[in-house]
């Protein structure tokens, strides 16, 4: 009985669900039962759009989890680091909470979870640039990657370095005083082999999904439940 | 009395510059700097699901209710399987919140399988059956171009049975054009991934312009300050060395 | 010997490599050098397309890119929202990622000119943050007052003129993805294109460019404009030049730098081959 609750049901849940959604698109029975289908595969969409809300703040405590075990288990050298992160969460949800509270007890104020003063200057003067920055360090590497490792070893290396260098002078506008056909030549290798490179990978991408999606639906897939039963 | 956007303002820059640092080695401020951001976004991203979650759900039920337990009366079966994922902390209920997850899972595969086949390959397919015949030479060899690629391509990662070669035989035709066409992809994916990397350059100058231009003012002083400072590192890191 | 062992270090030493690139980076942007633009076929087709569009016409951005990718997508938001504004068309903002309203605000704020003369609840409607991926996208598209009742501020969705002429997909003349991800580009065009047949155009970081170019391939966008670039582009056709324009001459700088690293990096490489070769040999 616990197995059939622990891993059955919701694996029906998975068959049936994936099978209803694939049904409410192609199947056509008549006006009444298509407006119904809408319907009903709409408030699924909503359900995911209510469940994923309820994942991310599980994520979250996730984060303060880890770091409050950190300190316990690293000690001093790891505690002012980790004691900044919690402290920084539990003051970005607070002031989002308070937002959201006077988004009701003041509706006229305009306050809302993201407009709450507090909470804005901190995702624009913390949050923003520290993101920022973290991204755009990656310059360096390839700056770095480009002297060391760029080696045109074979014809391949030689036929990826050539591509690299012609996008490389169409994308800047010193290519164009050098020689005006660059952008057009991007162009071309943007629209034409780039595209049917790519091609293939889409393709496999979207086998990729009916695959899984088939290995849901007949149970094989099981790494979503997290540990074996 | 210094006011929070130029306090806002010196954090901004302290950050990127702290964040920076890591480039020259891995050092306390960085570290420090790392783990405000994770704070924040961690922080931002529950809040922003609390956004969501009030404009989705929780406005409608608490301002028009009436209107909301006729319609949307279902939303109860999400709310529950949410809160059953925070049974994952339990040690004995942990099974729950596979519950949620199955529900968020099958939607979104669903949704995903139905528009797929057609989205990714057929519409695929039906962009690469092109004339390979025609009055115009330049589309003449485009089309052969996109033909073959694609082809090669799907050769290279699709079709993997290579066709076998007889010891000592001459190559059949079947195995010389499935080398030929495995090749073309090859060389095709080889222009793929050179438009990629100059591609990623334009990207990475262009979030360190965006950084300097925003965050660090083009300021003349300071940034002969920085030159000197990175001429020092450059010294420093060349004795690191010997 | 030991200072030009230690010449050698410092010319090897990445710290040298960074220090040039950033100021490759810096110094055109302190001291512009002007080189012209030429504006490619592609960014010209995108203009036509938008320059197509009636008066009145309603339009669907989706803001989804975090605020790294500031500098190669607000440009382009920025010079799009010109173009549409010009054009009479009301706007719909939305967001399926969290950041993208950060990302929002900060963009708000860089292009308030353009939104001075505008009404906010007539003119143009940000929506806000909606989690749920590919759900979400799918649920928009068949009603978008149905998901969420209120925008971003707290206001009612039903109480905003704008969107009470729009609700579905099929509302809107165009939907423009401004994204920073490759995910939800393959969101759009299998719940809004594919089903309703919405014209998609694609706003990408240049790195993101090459991969979602076969969608455009398939004639399941109108377009593409990829990066700083097509922004700068943008930015002149509609006559506003901002950031796009003002980063070109720092990408044509750095650029040629990294071209330099590639150029000498082969040329030690081959050296050191050949020599090693000879000595082989001997």
């Amino acid at each position: 009985m616990s197995l059939v609750v622990r891993k059955y049901v919701p694996q029906i849940i998975i068959s049936a669900i994936i099978v209803a959604t694939v049904a409410f698109y192609y199947l056509y029975i008549s006006k009444e039962v298509a407006g119904a289908f809408s319907t009903a595969d709409k408030a699924l969409s909503d359900w995911a759009v209510i469940i994923t809300s309820f994942a991310l703040i599980v994520g979250g405590i996730d984060i303060l989890r880890f770091h409050v075990l950190r300190i316990k288990r690293e000690g001093l050298a790891q505690a002012p680091f980790s004691t900044v992160t919690i402290a920084l969460l539990i003051t970005m949800v607070v002031f989002g909470v308070i937002g959201w509270y006077y988004s009701y007890a003041d509706p006229k104020a305009g306050i809302t979870i993201t407009t709450q003063p507090q909470f804005r200057w901190l995702y624009t003067n913390v949050y923003a640039p520290s993101d920022a920055a973290v991204y755009s360090i990656l310059v360096f590497y390839i700056a770095s990657a480009s002297y060391r490792a760029f080696r045109v070893r074979n014809p391949m290396a030689l036929l990826l370095l050539i591509t690299a260098v012609i996008i490389m002078f169409g994308n800047t506008t010193i290519g164009g005083l050098i020689w005006p056909g660059f952008l057009s030549l991007r162009d071309w290798i943007m629209t034409v082999p780039n595209t049917a490179a790519f091609r293939p990978i889409t393709i496999g991408a979207g086998l990729g999904t009916i695959v899984l999606g088939l290995r849901l639906l007949t149970w094989r897939e099981v790494s979503w439940m997290g540990r074996r039963e | 009395m210094i006011s929070w956007e130029v306090l806002g303002a010196w954090i901004s820059a302290a950050l990127v510059v702290w964040i920076y640092s890591f480039a020259y080695r891995d050092n306390a401020l960085y570290k420090l700097a790392e783990h405000i951001f994770l704070g924040t976004a961690a922080g931002y991203s529950i809040a922003l699901a609390l956004d969501s979650l009030n404009r989705v759900l929780i406005r409608p039920a608490v301002t028009t209710p009436g209107t909301f337990w006729a319609t949307s009366w279902h939303y109860v079966i999400p709310v529950v399987l949410g809160l059953l994922m925070f049974a994952k902390y339990s040690r004995r209920y942990y099974w729950l919140a596979r519950y949620a997850v199955a529900v968020n899972l099958a939607v979104g595969t669903g949704l995903a399988l139905r528009a797929v086949p057609v989205a990714n390959i057929v519409r695929q397919i039906t962009a690469t059956i092109l004339p390979l015949w025609g009055s115009d030479p330049v589309k003449v060899v485009n089309n052969w171009l996109m033909v073959l690629i694609t082809v090669g391509g799907l050769t290279y990662f699709l079709f993997t049975i290579f066709p076998r070669r007889v010891e000592g035989a001459p190559p059949s035709p079947t195995y010389q054009v499935y080398r030929a066409l495995y090749y073309i992809g090859i060389y095709g994916m080889m222009v793929g991934f050179g438009a990629l990397f100059a591609n990623t350059i334009m990207t990475r100058v262009g979030f360190l312009i965006s950084i300097y231009l925003i965050y660090l003012q083009p300021q003349v002083w300071a940034s002969i300050v920085a030159a000197i400072l990175a001429a020092i590192a450059i010294v420093l890191g060349a004795l690191r060395k010997r | 010997m030991s200072g030009r062992i230690s010449l050698g270090r410092v010319l090897e030493s990445r710290e040298l490599l960074y220090t040039l690139l950033l100021l490759s980076v810096i110094l055109p942007l302190l001291h512009p050098i002007g080189i012209p633009i030429e504006i490619s076929v592609r960014t010209r087709d995108v203009y036509n397309y938008v320059e197509k569009l009636k008066p009145g016409c309603h339009v669907y951005i989706e803001v989804y890119y975090e605020v790294a990718a500031r500098g190669e997508l607000e440009p382009n938001l920025i010079a799009l929202t010109k173009h549409l504004f010009d054009k009479g068309c009301r706007i719909v903002y939305g967001s399926l990622s969290a950041f993208g309203v950060v990302a929002f605000s900060l963009f708000r704020a860089s292009a308030a000119d353009l939104f001075a003369d505008k009404v906010y609840g007539r003119d143009y409607v940000y929506l806000g943050y909606i989690a749920g991926g590919e759900a979400a996208t799918a649920s928009l598209a068949k009603s978008i007052k149905g998901t969420i009742s209120v925008d971003n501020y707290g206001n009612r969705l039903e109480d905003l003129p704008l969107m009470k002429e729009v609700d579905k997909a099929t509302d809107f003349d165009l939907v423009v993805i401004v994204s920073s991800g490759t995910d939800v580009f393959a969101y759009y065009v299998r719940q809004w294109h594919t089903p309703y047949g919405v014209p998609l155009l694609f706003v990408a970081l240049s790195v993101i460019g090459p991969s979602i170019e076969p969608f455009v391939g398939a004639k399941q966008a109108i377009g593409m404009l990829v990066g700083q670039r097509a922004a700068a582009e943008y930015e002149v056709l509609v006559g506003r030049l901002g950031l796009g324009m003002a980063s070109m001459d720092a990408q044509s700088t750095s650029h040629m730098l990294i071209l330099a690293f590639i150029v000498i990096g082969n040329v030690v490489y081959w050296s050191k081959r050949l020599s090693s070769r000879r000595g082989g040999a001997r």
